[in-house]
């Protein structure tokens, strides 16, 4: 019906499908250069993850942290809000878990786990807050600062992580383990996945309620699209600068405090490592739409599995995965290739 | 064959649709200073652009000393000797004169490194030749705004321009850099330069150019020698004869003011003076106040602050006997403003938004259940307003797909919705065709009749004179006339005062009326 | 070693340590004057690490190693350049991209080529000369800081020189800088912002070469991670050192005392090495938002 909406659909579907192609055509290229039996190689890294409940198991684990992340993400850029900080915001939420928990050795699972899980979406909220009130009042620049408290955060917890509250029984860099009645229930044994994909998936759907139907969402994608037309609507913009934020690192929080609760169930020095530059790609492929969240964030597991199973089955390394991610980084805002489908228009008419 | 011929020169803007030039010919001659004339949106800026190679003409031919030349960009105009001074300059602040000057085509020494002093020795004597007055040696951050814009001359003639187009060149300075610049001008055509003149105010056509092309509507409609007209008829050409409206001048009881404006003052640093001038105005219920001017002389400002988006520096405001002088959009909306602002598509509207989204954007919290926006409420609510303001749209269109038109009934009805006893309209018909046009003035004498209080900013004399009950005219930020909308009052007077003809105000310090310049 | 010799050898590491940090500070510098936040550093760096100690491995040459790290740096950084300029990707993206790559790309080829994703440790590699000058060395304490390092750092004090120079005194340097400031003005005269862009990044790849191979150089082995996060140290050193080549050299010195002295203070005085890395960060943003207040207030006085 509408011709431009379609239009628009077609080269953003296309751009991502060279994207993707493109990554993957690398992820060959290194492999047929690297590896001694390519053959295989590649047929673990792109079947692999769907050859073993196990490995499937874990990919839809490997995805929970990131549909977290990539929410977060998708919120603060869709209100056009800076979250440079995912990782350090990550990982405070991971450790905060933590401490709670083992402060609370003999507390009722549910009622420990929800103060955790509280604490870690308070203390992310936090310090991507901190970033917000700072550009809302002085427009300070919101994405080198969130970067830089989070850099500063990821330091000063592994010192933490590392001395006072390591693990002396424990010969790795970690914390003790939390209670038994934490750790959420598994429903994909020998698998690491959890309940908490349920929630993940739950999230998204209320993310995009949220931003869609409610009046805090309506008003935050309009201070997204056009502050200026918000302004002189009497939207309060400022408010704008600071709630997407707090919103995103909440996310990001969570994120860190279910994967200590759902798959490590202690927070090892540099537990989320990854997880929110990952959210950040995630949130990019999904165009910020948090339904879409959901598939982009399981395309990024489903990378890491593929390289997962091709390590174990192969003479390749875990490592490709990042390569491929990388790649995908790298195109996924190149509007020059998403504009591909309609400047060859433009010049056609 | 003239020295510069464009000839059915057009141009397009397909984002927007606007025909900016429609089959333009424009002729200069060597060594004069030729102007071309019209009001905002006539098509003289686009025109200029075209021929400095900003954008491209989709058809015409420019034939520049007797050779037809395709201007593909800046570089291009520049190597063939057509130069710009830019409205807004294009300098970089922490460079000094001599370092922004030379910028592109510097002098070298051992081929890589600046020649700082040929560099300050050559601009100083382009300097020196052509008598400005700045040091080459000086920031540009340090300079006046004049000086800035000696600067962007001297720029132009150290690559060799023979041909120097100023776009609106006197709109940011004082009087005193006026005649400054004329000066220069005068200098420049002894020294065999041709140069093209845009503006739209008449004193500097009258002033300085030997010949004056006139657009309206991106078409040119007369071309004159300077010593054949006056500014009445120049005037006359430029605003057109078309009146759209019955004028209606009964004379008419007003209620309690609604809105009243005292000694509101803007200042700005580094301007030399104040954006807005000690304004007073009073809009009382059912009465329709028109404040005339050009543009750039604080029409925007005024609508800023009433709009609540920009604070004044000093002065009051009050709405509803309410002062409301420190309040932002969202207070006021609340005390009771409705304005459809001069920026429809990045003020008015959110383009990329559906028309739903835009229509619900003031009066959202209306729609709420515990927090949650009432689809059904908001898509009745959006296609009542489609239906009742007949716009050709749909409820879940991108804004962006509608016809300008469409867009500024979307937005009238949005504000109307509001209900308020006072509502803004700031350039409502600009760009709009004249069906849309006549809708928007029978909605606003609507609003009048009920008993509203009506602010129209408009620089379309037009519809002041055919609107409005009491006119205020704004010159340089002043209101330099106030008059009662009677038979006496036509579309040349106003236009006198719009041009700084005129002066009721009291002459503040120095600033005496231009007019005593015209010889 | 006795106690009061122990500020000497602490000002001796700070030099060797800053190197690095100075080196991929001055390449940021350019992209930064450019207009563009470069956060990429870290990448180009960690591919200049890897690959300049694995051809001065293979080739036996140290010349030949830089060489050909500090080109695989530079690629890098066209790439990186490329699809933010001419594809027109969001430069911040892209520039986490190029981190993540490099990354991915060193460990791959570390774990193909070496089977190993931990320390690598080349045997016969060459060593970087150590230049010492006899007269120098002589004065007491000058002479102990400042001689005996390798010849690259040196070579990076050069290079702050070498870029004051094109900063400031050529033509090169003044478009490079206008691009920053006012992009219309640069395409105004004709010139083209986007190629000076590119320079300045693939400029940024150089220095990160060569930061790169100093590290893993100077260590004789790859270690995954090797670089730290010095690229994002060093792009704080640019802001701190207020964009001048001076000033990242001070912030640089203030970066290499700080490590310096965790490694000395260890032991001694209690402060864990985790809160000193800590330190540039907290104080940049603490600057950052100072400065920020500053610029708020001062607008905001011109307004009424």
């Amino acid at each position: 019906m509408d011709r431009k909406r379609i239009a628009n659909l077609l080269s953003s579907t296309t751009g991502l499908a060279l994207t993707v192609g493109i990554s993957f055509l690398i992820v060959v290229l290194l492999i047929l250069v690297l590896s001694d039996e390519p053959g295989r190689a590649i047929y673990y890294f792109f079947i692999g993850p769907f050859t073993k409940a196990y490995y499937f198991g874990n990919l839809l684990n490997q995805a929970i942290a990131l549909m977290f992340t990539g929410l977060g993400i998708a919120v603060a850029f869709k209100s056009s809000t800076f979250n440079l900080g995912g990782e350090g915001q990550a990982y405070s939420g991971a450790i905060v878990a933590t401490v709670i928990l083992l402060a609370l050795p003999n507390m009722n699972g549910f009622i420990g786990g929800a103060a955790a899980i509280i604490a870690a979406v308070g203390m992310g909220a936090f310090l991507a807050g901190l970033s917000g009130f700072f550009r809302m009042r002085w427009g300070t620049d919101q994405l080198i600062s969130s970067f830089l408290v989070s850099a500063a955060v990821i330091l000063i917890i592994n010192y933490l992580v590392t001395g006072p509250l390591d693990d002396p029984v424990n010969s790795m860099l970690t914390t003790a383990r939390i209670g038994r009645q934490y750790q959420f229930l598994r429903i994909f044994k020998p698998s690491k996945l959890d309940i908490s994909i349920f929630f993940a998936v739950a999230a998204a759907i209320g993310t995009y309620f949220f931003m869609q139907r409610t009046h805090w969402g309506y008003e935050m994608r309009m201070c997204g699209i056009n502050r200026e037309f918000s302004r002189y609507a009497g939207i309060n913009v400022g408010k704008y600068l600071l709630v997407p934020m707090a919103i995103s690192g909440g996310f990001h929080g969570l994120a860190g405090a279910v994967t200590i609760m759902g798959t490590h169930y202690r927070c090892l020095k540099g537990v989320t490592m990854g997880i929110g530059w990952n959210g950040i790609a995630v949130a990019l492929i999904a165009k910020n739409n948090p339904i879409a969240v959901v598939p982009a964030a399981l395309f990024f597991a489903y990378l890491e599995a593929g390289a997962k199973a091709a390590m174990l089955h192969s003479d390749v390394t875990f490592e490709l995965a990042k390569i491929a991610q990388a790649v995908i980084f790298f195109l996924v805002t190149a509007q020059a290739l998403y504009g591909l489908f309609r400047s060859r228009k433009k010049v056609g008419s | 064959m003239a020295y510069l011929q464009m000839q059915g020169i057009t141009k397009l803007y397909p984002t927007s649709g606007v025909l900016a030039n429609d089959g333009v010919d424009l002729a200069v001659d060597e060594n004069e200073i030729h102007a071309v004339i019209g009001e905002n949106g006539a098509g003289k800026s686009t025109l200029m652009k075209l021929l400095y190679g900003l954008e491209h003409p989709d058809g015409g031919e420019i034939t520049f000393r007797g050779e037809t030349v395709v201007i593909k960009d800046p570089f291009a105009a520049n190597r063939l000797g057509i130069g710009m001074v830019h409205q807004h300059f294009k300098l970089v602040s922490d460079f000094t004169v001599a370092e922004n000057v030379v910028l592109g085509s510097e002098p070298r020494k051992r081929g890589l490194f600046i020649d700082r002093q040929t560099a300050v020795k050559d601009v100083g004597v382009v300097i020196e030749e052509h008598g400005f007055s700045v040091d080459p040696k000086r920031r540009i951050k340090d300079l006046t705004v004049g000086q800035m814009q000696q600067v962007e001359i001297v720029k132009m003639l150290y690559r060799n321009a023979e041909l120097l187009i100023l776009d609106e060149p006197t709109s940011v300075l004082t009087e005193q850099e006026i005649e400054r610049l004329f000066v220069t001008l005068r200098n420049l055509l002894e020294r065999g330069k041709t140069i093209i003149l845009i503006t739209h105010k008449l004193e500097e056509v009258m002033q300085m150019s030997h010949r004056v092309t006139v657009m309206r509507g991106g078409k040119v409609v007369a071309v004159r020698n300077t010593s054949d007209v006056d500014k009445r008829e120049l005037s006359r050409l430029m605003v057109g004869k078309d009146i759209l409206l019955e004028v209606n001048r009964e004379q008419k009881t007003f209620g309690d003011p609604i809105l009243e404006l005292r000694d509101i003052t803007i200042r700005c640093r580094g301007q030399g003076r104040p954006l807005l001038d000690t304004i007073n105005l009073q809009v009382r219920s059912g009465e329709l106040v028109g404040i005339a001017g050009v543009g750039g002389n604080g029409l925007a400002e005024i609508e800023d602050v009433i709009g609540g988006l920009r604070h004044a520096s000093s002065g009051q405001i009050f709405l509803h006997g309410e002062d409301v002088t420190a309040l932002g959009p969202e207070d006021l909306r609340e005390v009771g403003l409705a304005y459809v602002p001069a920026d429809r598509l990045h003020r008015g509207a959110s383009l990329p938004s559906s028309v739903r989204e835009n229509c619900i954007v003031t009066k959202h919290h209306d729609f709420l259940k515990a927090g949650v926006l009432q689809r059904r409420n908001t898509r009745e609510f959006t296609e009542e307003l489609i239906d009742h303001f007949s716009i050709d749209a749909a409820e879940g269109m991108p804004v962006g797909n509608l016809s300008g038109g469409n867009i500024q009934k979307m937005i009238l009805a949005r504000e109307l919705a509001a209900d308020t006893d006072f509502i803004l309209f700031s350039e409502p018909t600009w760009g709009l065709d004249i069906a849309s046009s006549q809708f928007v003035y029978e909605r606003m004498l609507e609003l009048r009749a009920r008993g509203a209080g009506v602010l129209l900013i408009s620089s379309n004399l037009d519809e002041i004179l055919g609107l409005a009950d009491t006119i205020l005219v704004m010159y340089r930020g002043r209101v330099v006339g106030r008059l009662e909308n009677t038979e006496a009052v036509t579309k040349e007077i106003i236009g006198e005062y719009m041009l700084g003809l005129r002066d009721d105000s009291e002459p503040v310090g120095a600033a005496a009326p231009s007019e005593v310049h015209r010889g | 070693m006795s106690n009061t010799s122990f500020p000497i050898p602490m000002l001796h590491s700070t030099i060797r340590i800053m190197a690095p940090f100075l080196l991929a500070a001055i390449g940021g510098l350019f992209t930064e004057l450019a207009g563009m936040l470069n956060i990429a550093l870290e990448g180009l760096m960690l591919i200049g690490a890897f690959f300049s100690v694995v051809f001065a491995a293979a080739t036996g040459s140290l010349f030949l190693g830089i060489l050909l790290g500090i080109g695989a740096s530079v690629a890098a950084a066209y790439v990186f350049g490329f699809i933010s300029l001419n594809l027109r990707a969001n430069i911040f993206i892209t520039g986490l991209a190029t981190n993540l790559f490099a990354e991915g790309l060193v460990m791959v080829l570390a774990f193909q080529i070496f089977g190993n994703k931990g320390v690598i440790r080349f045997q016969n590699l060459p060593k970087l000369p150590v230049l010492s000058v006899p007269a120098i060395q002589r004065i007491p304490v000058l002479g102990d800081v400042f001689v005996g390092h390798n010849v690259l750092v040196y070579v990076s004090w050069v290079m702050v020189v070498i870029a004051a120079i094109i900063i400031y005194k050529t033509a090169f340097g003044l478009r490079v800088r206008g691009t920053g400031s006012n992009p219309d003005a640069i395409e105004a005269t004709g010139l083209s912002p986007r190629r000076y862009r590119m320079y300045a990044i693939l400029i940024s790849g150089f220095t990160c070469g060569l930061a790169g191979a100093i590290l893993s150089l100077q260590m004789g082995a790859f270690v995954p991670g090797i670089t730290a996060g010095r690229g994002w140290i060093a792009l704080v050193a640019i802001y701190l050192g207020n964009k001048t080549p001076h000033g990242i050299l001070i912030a640089c010195i203030v970066f290499g005392f700080a490590e310096s002295f965790s490694n000395y203070a260890q032991g001694a005085i209690n402060v864990p090495a985790d809160f000193i890395l800590a330190f540039p960060y907290i104080i940049t943003v603490v600057a950052m938002i100072a400065y920020s207040i500053v610029r708020h207030y001062r607008l905001k006085g011109s307004e009424r």
